[in-house]
């Protein structure tokens, strides 16, 4: 191993030295030459270099350079700072004459906003563009991972470490209630819908039946994305009107290029293990645990869960694994200034770091441009994406009780006990509490598989130069279907096999389908008006029509075979069996919109937009939502006062102010309802009360931001400081009683203001600037706070779940603190003459610690090293508090004498003088600080460059995601969202046993043919 | 082309054109009723007959409210099990606030009774319907009056944005005898598990019987002729087709629906696939280590165990089908458990699995999973599952013959000549309790206790005989305002018709 270690750099130094023996021959000659700019002033410390090889030199104050080079040297490539990098063959060109044209300002980039693209110069807005080259590296099964820790003000928390599990993505803080706090994410201009796909799996409530979802994004390939643009103020997101107030994510996919045909592959494959693991008692340390604290220790017999079996065991290992990630992918493109096209297949398959799980994702994208006509001016865009996404999925659940699930399981079991009984038979014993982790894996079976088709039509017409119509047609359809058991095997109530009947196991097979189309008709005028004013405008209409529904079948007590139960739905006990199935109200969303970005002087730029947005949802009393914005942007570097403060290269202040909504709640919530149940026939019950007055949740943004470049662009920066209040909140209030028997609530506009304000720096710094060395350093920071006032009531939330905490809650939300506040008993220590918990004013409970960060942090550092590059990222998030549900239900120390308890929690008992009589109860003693910061990823790539006659631009890397973490949290990882609402209303930053989160190393090549 | 391009989009523009008027999908508007819409009076009837479950079935509500408050039944925290953010214990010690969860949700239900049932009266209902509707809402309006003393009504269910207007007191109280005295001749004579006239009388006994004490709560004037009228109803009743049926526990045996001679009134639960919480009651107070294994909380207090003679079949007795099943008796459970092959149990210590008499709100000893005397009223269906087959007993005979029997102690007067004594003799016969000399008012509420216990009348009972406030095991002598329950602060908030309770 050692060998192998000290050698890798060898072998690759080798192979450098392989390549350069090839590209180096003997005879020489000198060439000399002059480097200047447009205006014929000379560019001194201009790097010249033999393209393919090591040879260079820098220009003199005149200009000036003389270079010796062989003589089958072809090109020299030129580069200097604050130019673009120019390429002169050696033969044929004038050396004496070299003309660097200054590098092109990141200013006039092209961005792509919300129905079109502007030049970064002319944005007024908060928009954050990630291109490719800055996405996060590595496995990253959904797009959203890809900015993680990129952009400033925004906030993704992977909720679970499952492969493919959904994110918690916020934009600028949390701004709803009960209203959804995601951005609105548009593919190609196709606006996805929210429904997730991927249905719940029909479980038991004994072990918890509320899943983890999948992530929605999941359907499109990573390796097909371009760029990313995160649009986060009103300027920017107003466009999207009565769905942006949370912030919109535009993700735009590769398109075919003008160019030969080209195929570009990539290779990946990776290891993934557990970053951290819970240390609960070895069973040495639980027999003297046991004796310590007077429990019997020498009884052996199974039915007491305290009993000695004298193993050494550790559960959790027994469940956890290697994940072997595989990721491929190629794309073939091709194209002429007529006719365009990219097509592309990916393949993943991620092993998870618990056994049986498993994702894999299957995608082919397929997208063409076309010019048609003699005058070419009919345009034809049509994409496609398809997706299938096949998971395995380990019984773990966001609310299950005293047996656990399976991660609970396997931190509670008696580690005393094998697993296995000598004969290899898993140990499991009937009518006993505690769940045999593996056998719990070996006895479920959950699989969910999600097809996704996005289709995308889009014609346009040239009418002038200037002014072009385009009518986009975009159809998404989703189908998930899942499919789980659990066989009669397992010692779990109502599963378990029962000798009487002889019958046992459950089963569930549902399936979900989503439908969504959109027609978007733009006309668009871009042009300048005359010397001094350009005009960037658009107006449009768009519709929108989503429907969504599904089925499941859920049944028990089947004839046990071998085979999967859910062949045989048949064979279970009729009287178990649930047959459900739904078909939300059609939701329809009709749209005009309007924007207006001027240009005069290239100085001054103002932007206005205008959405109007009707939707079936909002209640007949408030059919139509308008939604303005205004913002304005001075370049000052254009100014002639500027002309003497040449520190700046550029210079922009923008201001913005505008009205966004949040129409994110349940289709059928303004009308009464009533509800069929299917298992009483002929039953109905009043399931929603009408408000014909309920509307979308309306944002007021204001926004100044500050860009500027310096330093011949080395240094760039951006500050934004933002206000966001929330107001009309959504919300499913309490109606007045008597209500309707199933749904005691009735969605309002409640009065009350969500206030969200913040700053967001980001600076890129390229340090080193030389030829064969380059280093840059990126960093971004938000300083975010978060507070409801001038709210009425009280609403709990967080939902603390485990043995004896029926009815506990963490959270509530109230006028005057931040959002989810941690409201709890307040643990004072352990009385040292019981040994029994002391809390604050009693059973009186105080708020304590918001889950919300007051400060986000994120960043990147690049260093290139002639073939050698590395990236490192890192993201970080402070000021948050978690609560820790599984160290107060699981892992607490009172469960001794029970079962398995936490390490450290039984050295602090033992330090504080706990009693195992302790009672449990929801408080302070589990709320942990959630600060950490996280190296995210590190990748080190090589360079191998054209390899023989058809293979270019060779690249192998190394990349290692979550290499390390810093926190004091006692968790897996403090970056965590288990869903544990209470009455529908969402919690955040609860922990309760999820899937671990993995730490993951992967080897992978590019290359194109 | 440029012509045609523009028409297409114009087109397209005008087809996607909508009036954005929701289109529903697997729920129904009210529109969808009619003379022969889905919505309708009958289903909606079955609808309020299923919301009678959550409140009255569950252990978490109308049954809490009812006995975690009195002398039956205490909720211990033991270590990690039934803190529960502290909500049995606080309603054990009567220490409850307008925030207690479980009020609070019993508050709603009971109101989603309320709705659902005047709903029905929206879609032209037969008159039978109507009826059987209006008696489940005289129920719940019995149980909102009872323990909040506030009950807000809808004039029409169908207008969203109307603000419940609230009876109180004796208002609300002369609302449900009003009401039921206009549905008994309508209502058929059975089946039992339906509405019917002799559940309507014997809920009507109930409400003459607390007028007084509705009136005022703290000290409760009877008059004679509320009595009389408990005893005319009650002599309608006996006249009719119950007896006292001779196994006491077969009144809440899993087949009760046909077992039992006295129910008049039950709810219908059938055995694994459509049942309220009925498994509740054992579940609620079985060892994990028993048969079911169950959640191992509430017990009764020695005190009120105490209360009945050595011989008493309603203390404790073999009940075939279970004991034989399981080792499990009827009844209280006290001291050391057997299977059904007498081997002695033990708890999940390894000790043996005997319950004491000593119970404590919070218990911390090293036999805190075995205290306290467990009950097992409703004998244990074993094969429902999560779905037990017995019937929810919400009044019968014995509960009416003790009804009777305290009206005339409270100064009526039977024309049928029969005695306090006579009737509790009865009741006690059947169970071989020794026959009492007298009955007093005392004797009178502990015979309650021992016929009815974990049957959901304690509370009401208590602080009829003016002992509610009296100290008791883990509850201190209590301030009179816990006589009414507080508005929960959830439907104070979205109520401006209703005010807090005194004292709260």
């Amino acid at each position: 191993m050692l060998m192998k270690k000290s050698l890798t750099p060898k072998v690759w130094g080798s192979l450098l030295a392989i390549f350069l023996l090839f590209s180096t021959a003997y005879a020489q000659k000198t060439v000399t030459g002059k480097v200047t700019d447009p205006n014929g002033a000379a560019v001194a410390g201009a790097s010249i270099t033999v393209k393919g090889g090591t040879i260079g030199t820098s220009t003199d104050a005149s200009g000036s350079f003389s270079l010796t080079l062989s003589n089958d040297a072809k090109t020299l490539v030129i580069t200097a700072v604050g130019f673009t990098k120019q390429e002169m063959a050696v033969e044929g060109s004038d050396l004496t004459n070299i003309v660097l044209i200054p590098a092109p300002n990141d200013l006039d980039e092209v961005v792509v906003i919300g129905y079109g693209v502007a030049r970064k110069r002319d944005i007024t807005g908060a928009v954050a563009s990630v291109k490719e080259k800055d996405f996060n590296k590595g496995v990253n099964p959904a797009p959203d991972q890809l900015i993680q820790g990129k952009v400033a003000g925004v906030q993704v928390v992977n909720n679970s470490g499952a492969p493919g599990a959904g994110t918690t993505f916020r934009i600028r803080g949390a701004s709803s209630l009960r209203a959804g706090n995601g951005p609105l994410f548009v593919v190609d201009g196709v606006q996805l819908s929210n429904n997730n796909t991927r249905p719940d799996a029909g479980l038991s409530p004994e072990l918890g039946n509320s899943t983890p979802g999948g992530n929605p994004l999941n359907f499109i390939n990573p390796a097909d994305i371009e760029s990313m643009e995160v649009l986060k103020d009103a300027s920017a997101a107003a466009i999207y009107g009565s769905r942006g107030a949370n912030g919109v994510v535009l993700i735009t996919t590769k398109k075919g290029k003008t160019g030969d045909a080209r195929v570009d592959v990539n290779a990946s494959v990776g290891v993934a293990n557990i970053l951290k693991r819970l240390e609960v008692l070895s069973g040495d340390q639980y027999r003297t645990a046991l004796g310590e604290f007077g429990f019997p220790t020498n009884v052996s017999t199974a039915a007491t869960p305290t009993a000695n079996f004298g193993g050494n065991v550790d559960a959790l290992d027994e469940v956890l694994r290697s994940g072997i990630v595989q990721n491929y992918g190629v794309g073939f493109s091709s194209g002429n200034d007529n006719a365009k096209y990219r097509l592309s297949f990916g393949y993943m398959n991620q092993d998870g770091i618990i056994r049986k799980t498993n994702f894999t994702k299957y995608t082919a994208g397929f997208n063409s441009s076309f010019k048609l006509l003699n005058n070419r001016r009919l345009g034809l865009d049509f994409s496609v994406l398809t997706s299938q996404i096949d998971e395995d999925i380990a019984p773990i659940s966001n609310n299950a009780g005293f047996r656990g699930s399976m991660i609970g399981q396997a931190l509670q079991w008696n580690p005393t006990r094998p697993l296995r009984k000598a004969n290899g038979d898993l140990d499991i014993e009937y009518g006993a509490d505690a769940v045999n982790p593996l056998a719990f894996s070996e006895a479920y079976f959950d699989n969910a598989k999600v097809t996704t088709v996005l289709a995308n039509v889009a014609p346009s017409y040239k009418i002038t130069n200037n002014l072009i119509v385009r009518s986009q047609i975009g159809i998404t359809y989703a189908t998930g279907t899942r499919k789980n058991y659990t066989t009669a095997f397992i010692n779990v109530p109502d599963i378990a096999f029962n000798p009487n009947t002889g019958r046992g196991g459950e089963a569930g097979i549902s399936q979900n389908e989503l439908n969504t189309q959109q027609i978007t008709n733009t006309l668009s005028y871009n042009a300048d008006l005359n010397k001094r004013i350009s005009l960037n405008a658009v107006v449009g209409h768009e519709y929108i029509k989503t429907t969504f529904g599904g089925n499941n079948s859920y049944a028990r007590n089947f004839i046990p075979t071998d085979r999967p139960y859910t062949y045989f739905m048949a064979t279970s006990d009729p009287s178990s069996r649930r047959l459900g199935s739904f078909q939300d109200p059609t939701n329809e969303l009709q749209s005009f919109f309007t924007r207006a970005i001027v240009n005069v002087d290239n100085k001054y730029i103002f932007t206005g937009t205008l959405r109007a947005d009707g939707s079936s949802k909002f209640g007949e009393n408030n059919r139509y939502g308008y939604f303005p914005s205004l913002a304005g942007a001075w370049n000052i570097d254009k100014e002639n006062f500027m002309e003497d403060l040449r520190m700046f290269t550029s210079l922009k202040a923008r201001a913005s102010w505008g009205i966004t909504g949040n129409q994110d709640f349940p289709a059928g919530a303004s009308q009464t309802l009533y509800t069929v149940f299917g298992n009483n026939p002929g039953l109905i019950q009043q399931s929603n009360t009408a408000n014909p007055n309920l509307k979308w949740e309306s944002t007021t943004t204001l926004n100044f931001g500050l860009d500027f470049a310096m330093m011949a662009n080395r240094l760039t920066g951006t500050f934004d400081y933002f206000e966001r209040k929330t107001k009309d909140i959504l919300f499913p209030r309490d109606a007045a009683d008597p209500v309707a028997p199933i749904s005691a609530t009735r969605w309002e506009n409640i009065d009350g203001t969500i206030a969200n304000s913040g700053l967001e720096v980001t600076l890129n710094y390229r340090i080193i600037d030389k030829q064969d060395l380059s280093w840059d350093f990126g960093i971004n920071a938000t300083f975010l706070k978060n507070e409801l006032t001038d709210f009425a009531g009280e609403i709990p939330t967080g939902e603390v779940t485990g043995q004896g905490l029926s009815g506990a809650f963490a959270q509530l939300i109230k006028s005057g603190y931040p959002i989810n506040t941690f409201y709890l008993r307040q643990f004072t220590g352990i009385d040292k003459a019981t040994g029994i918990s002391q809390y604050q004013g009693g059973d009186e409970k105080f708020f304590l610690g918001s889950p919300n960060p007051t400060m986000l942090l994120g960043f990147t550092t690049n260093v290139g090293y002639k073939k050698w590059s590395l990236e490192i990222a890192g993201n970080g998030s402070f000021g948050q508090y978690i609560y820790n549900n599984t160290a107060n239900a699981v892992l607490a120390f009172n469960n001794l004498g029970k079962r398995n308890i936490g390490l450290s929690e039984y050295e602090t008992a033992k330090s504080l003088g706990e009693r195992p009589v302790n009672p449990t109860s929801a408080s302070t003693r589990y709320l942990e600080s959630g600060d950490f910061f996280r190296l995210a990823n590190a990748t080190v790539s090589y360079r191998l460059g054209d390899i023989g006659k058809s293979i270019r631009n060779a690249t192998v890397y190394v990349t290692a995601q979550n290499l390390f973490i810093l926190t004091n949290f006692t968790g897996f990882d403090p970056e965590v969202n288990v869903s544990k609402p209470l009455n529908g209303i969402p919690s955040f930053g609860m922990e309760y046993t999820p899937y671990p989160t993995s730490r993951t190393i992967n080897f992978g090549i590019n290359f194109s043919l | 082309m440029k012509r045609i391009f523009l028409i297409t989009i114009a087109a397209t523009v005008l087809a996607g054109c909508s009036k954005l008027d929701e289109q529903l999908g697997s729920q129904l508007s009210e529109n969808t009723s009619g003379s022969s819409g889905a919505i309708n009076a009958t289903v909606i009837l079955e609808g309020a007959y299923e919301a009678m479950r959550l409140p009255y079935q569950d252990q978490s509500r109308v049954w809490a409210a009812q006995e975690h408050t009195s002398d039956e039944v205490i909720g211990p925290t033991r270590a990690t099990d039934w803190d529960d953010n502290g909500v049995w214990r606080v309603m054990h010690s009567q220490q409850w606030d307008p925030n207690h969860a479980f009020l609070a949700d019993t508050y709603r239900d009971l109101g989603r009774i309320v709705f659902a049932t005047s709903d029905i009266l929206r879609f032209n209902p037969t008159p039978q319907e109507a009826a059987e509707g209006r008696m489940l809402r005289a129920m719940a309006m019995f149980s909102l009056v009872d323990g909040w003393d506030q009950v807000p009504y809808r004039e029409n269910t169908g207008d969203p944005l109307e603000v419940p207007k609230v009876r109180k007191g004796t208002e609300a109280l002369d609302f449900i005898i009003s009401e039921l005295n206009a549905i008994i001749p309508v209502l058929t004579n059975g089946p039992t598990n339906r509405c019917n006239k002799n559940g309507a009388r014997a809920l009507l006994m109930k409400a003459y019987l607390n007028k007084g004490v509705i009136a005022n709560r703290a000290t409760p004037a009877f008059a004679a002729a509320d009595m009389n009228q408990v005893i005319t109803l009650a002599n309608t009743i006996i006249a009719g087709p119950y007896s006292l049926t001779p196994n006491y526990y077969n009144n809440f045996a899993p087949a009760n629906n046909s077992l039992s001679t006295e129910n008049i009134w039950t709810a219908e639960n059938i055995g694994g696939s459509s049942s309220g919480n009925v498994r509740s009651r054992w579940m609620c107070t079985l060892h994990y280590n028993q048969n079911p294994s169950g959640w191992n909380g509430f017990t009764t207090i020695a005190d009120f165990y105490n209360k009945f003679s050595a011989g008493d079949v309603r203390r404790g007795a073999d009940f075939a089908g279970q004991t034989n099943v399981s080792g499990i008796k009827v009844g209280f459970l006290v001291g050391q458990q057997f299977d059904q092959n007498g081997v002695a149990l033990k708890d999940r210590t390894g000790a043996p699995l005997a319950f004491t008499p000593q119970v404590k709100l919070t218990e911390t000893g090293s036999n805190l999973e075995v205290t306290g005397i467990r009950v097992i009223k409703y004998p244990i269906d074993y094969v429902g599952g999560d779905n037990a087959n017995n019937d929810f007993v919400y009044l019968r005979l014995a509960d009416v013959m003790l009804m009777k029997a305290e009206a005339i102690l409270r100064g009526g007067n039977d024309p049928n000549g029969q005695t306090p004594v006579q009737l509790t003799n009865m009741i006690r016969t059947r169970a071989a309790a020794p026959a009492l000399a007298s009955v007093s008012l005392d004797q009178l509420i502990d015979e309650r206790g021992r016929e009815l216990y974990w049957e959901s009348w304690r509370r009401q009972d208590l602080i009829r005989f003016g002992k509610f406030l009296q100290p008791w095991n883990e509850k201190p002598q209590t301030d009179p305002k816990v006589l009414v329950f507080p508005i929960p602060a959830r439907s104070l908030a979205a109520n401006p018709n209703l005010v807090q309770n005194p004292g709260y």
